[in-house]
């Protein structure tokens, strides 16, 4: 294939073409109706680089860098305790229809509840004392959990039976049918899982810094936004979502390499 | 040997419905070494039966012998070929048909010769590392009785195999279906619903009734050994075509039976 035809054909070069319209229509939309909430496109990308570049601008980056620190410490613990609690537990609901008999109400009750309501509770209870870590942490878990719960029972319900048939006719007791018929079945859902619940662990962490403990990178969303600091407060949240799809394109490429079986060319290309 | 002596199996109705009699006091004794085919209209218990005979659904009363012993559970001396293949995507053809003697606690080694050697017995010599995914139906199915096989049975269940498989491929498998067979001369139990299929693999042909699923009659079929070498000849052969027509006019009759008694049971409903 030529470099002109990989070029087309490779998604990036579309993702690009519609980022520059986006800025463009941003940039032009906010030249004709000057604003001091809505910063230009162009102001708001100078702004990114004294956020993220250390010494660039005064101590911007400084405080950008202990935030992001300070929110990904409880992302990354609060989402490795839901992934810990939240697939063995979804894979055992899978198999055995009492425990999930039990633990359906609760499942249900995590999936509508609206969890900004239930923060205040939770904070008041918890605390909020020196950064409130654990409270952070055991509302990601919340926010996350049930993402990992619902993928990771759906995969063992997917599970062709015929599969753990032919395994038991071959003789497999059940931890056998575990090691090689349930959980290399669930990976892909599992997986599915792993990168919804990251999402949603992410929303959680942004919600809960910014509505109920100050903290991170939801303090200085805050702070920028009382200062009235456009082109800083734009730059933080597209800092926020950038690093959000970083996450979930490592997911997707974790994905990919322990579950090949799934793209697996049709017979014959 | 396997005697199914008076074998019954209900399986509980949908809520508020009566139980399904899906085997009623089933006598039935398949010879070793011989190739038996089980045929009848969905509904006759047909798979219910090879799934006791495979120890995966217990049955309610009755017993189940195989050499003698009866059956409680799957054992290594019964392997199943599935319909739907039932192959590990995730595996590759090697390991998927070593999956048996993996089971039983082989080590890896003696498991992958003989699983090679299987591979190359069903034609698939040169696709031991492809996945599933990449093979076509037939193939697959060719890896499903190269696993079954590779455990050494002393009988092979196979539970409508070629069911899924268009009309070209379910050709070419049942012919080396009988060169393996006529080659190994394995005891199998094989259920299917093609009347032509049942005729032409088997020596007897078990003829089931449904409602409640029991067996109609067993029937001889006339035809020399080996048939493999000259399958089209077989199939235009007189004694061939009056066994498929003598067991297409008990099916026919069994068809309008059930349609009567529908009718009836309608008719009863409907009275005032």
């Amino acid at each position: 294939m030529s470099l002109v035809r990989r070029v087309l054909d490779s998604s990036a070069l579309y993702r690009l073409i519609a980022l520059a319209i986006f800025g463009t229509v941003w940039q032009l939309a906010t030249l004709s109706h000057k604003s001091m909430l809505i910063p230009t496109f162009t102001d708001t990308m100078a702004a990114i680089p004294k956020l993220l570049i250390p010494g660039y601008s005064g101590d911007e980056s400084a405080k950008l860098w202990d935030a992001l620190y300070q929110s990904n410490g409880a992302l990354l613990i609060g989402f490795a305790i839901s992934v810990a609690l939240g697939v063995p537990f979804g894979l055992l609901i899978g198999r055995f229809r009492t425990i999930e008999r039990f633990a359906n109400l609760y499942i249900s009750i995590l999936l509508v509840t609206p969890m900004a309501a239930v923060i205040p509770l939770l904070v008041m209870s918890l605390g909020v004392r020196d950064g409130a870590m654990p409270t952070r942490v055991i509302l990601i878990v919340l926010f996350a959990i049930v993402m990992l719960v619902v993928n990771s029972r759906a995969g063992i319900r997917q599970i062709d039976p015929s599969l753990i048939e032919m395994a038991r006719c071959f003789g497999a007791g059940e931890l056998s049918i575990w090691r090689r018929i349930l959980l290399p079945g669930s990976l892909p859902a599992i997986m599915t899982g792993v990168r919804l619940g990251l999402g949603r662990a992410i929303t959680g962490m942004v919600i809960i810094e910014l509505l109920f403990i100050a903290v991170g990178l939801g303090n200085l969303i805050q702070r920028y936004d009382a200062q009235l600091d456009g082109p800083r407060l734009y730059a933080l949240i597209i800092i926020v979502v950038f690093e959000a799809l970083l996450l979930i394109q490592f997911v997707r490429w974790v994905e990919r390499r322990v579950t090949p079986w799934r793209k697996t060319p049709s017979f014959g290309r | 040997m396997i005697e199914i002596k008076g074998v019954s199996k209900a399986f509980p109705g949908r809520k508020g419905s009566e139980p399904v009699q899906a085997l009623k006091d089933v006598d039935l004794i398949v010879r070793d070494n011989e190739f038996l085919t089980v045929l009848g209209p969905s509904g006759c218990g047909k798979t219910t039966l090879l799934r006791v005979i495979a120890g995966l659904v217990p049955h309610d009363t009755g017993e189940v012998l195989v050499d003698g012993k009866p059956v409680t559970g799957p054992g290594p001396e019964r392997a199943m070929v599935f319909q739907s293949f039932a192959l590990m995507p995730w595996d590759n053809v090697l390991t998927n048909v070593a999956f048996g003697l993996e089971m039983q606690g082989v080590d890896k080694k003696t498991r992958e010769l003989k699983a090679l050697e299987l591979i190359e017995m069903v034609g698939l010599g040169g696709f031991e590392k492809r996945l599933p995914g990449e093979l076509s139906g037939g193939m697959q199915q060719r890896v499903g009785l190269a696993r079954a096989l590779a455990v050494s049975p002393k009988v092979l269940l196979m539970d409508e195999p070629f069911g899924a498989l268009d009309e070209q491929t379910r050709r070419l498998l049942q012919e080396e279906l009988l060169r393996i067979w006529e080659a190994t001369r394995t005891t199998v139990v094989f259920i299917t619903h093609s009347m032509e299929e049942a005729v032409l693999l088997g020596d007897r042909v078990v003829l089931m009734r449904p409602r409640p699923g029991r067996i109609d009659q067993i029937l001889d079929i006339p035809m020399a050994r080996p048939r493999s070498t000259h399958l089209d000849s077989v199939e235009s052969s007189g004694e061939f075509t009056a066994m498929v027509g003598l067991l297409w006019s008990n099916l026919r009759a069994m068809h309008s039976d059930v349609r009567r008694a529908r009718q009836a049971g309608q008719a009863a409903a409907t009275k005032p």
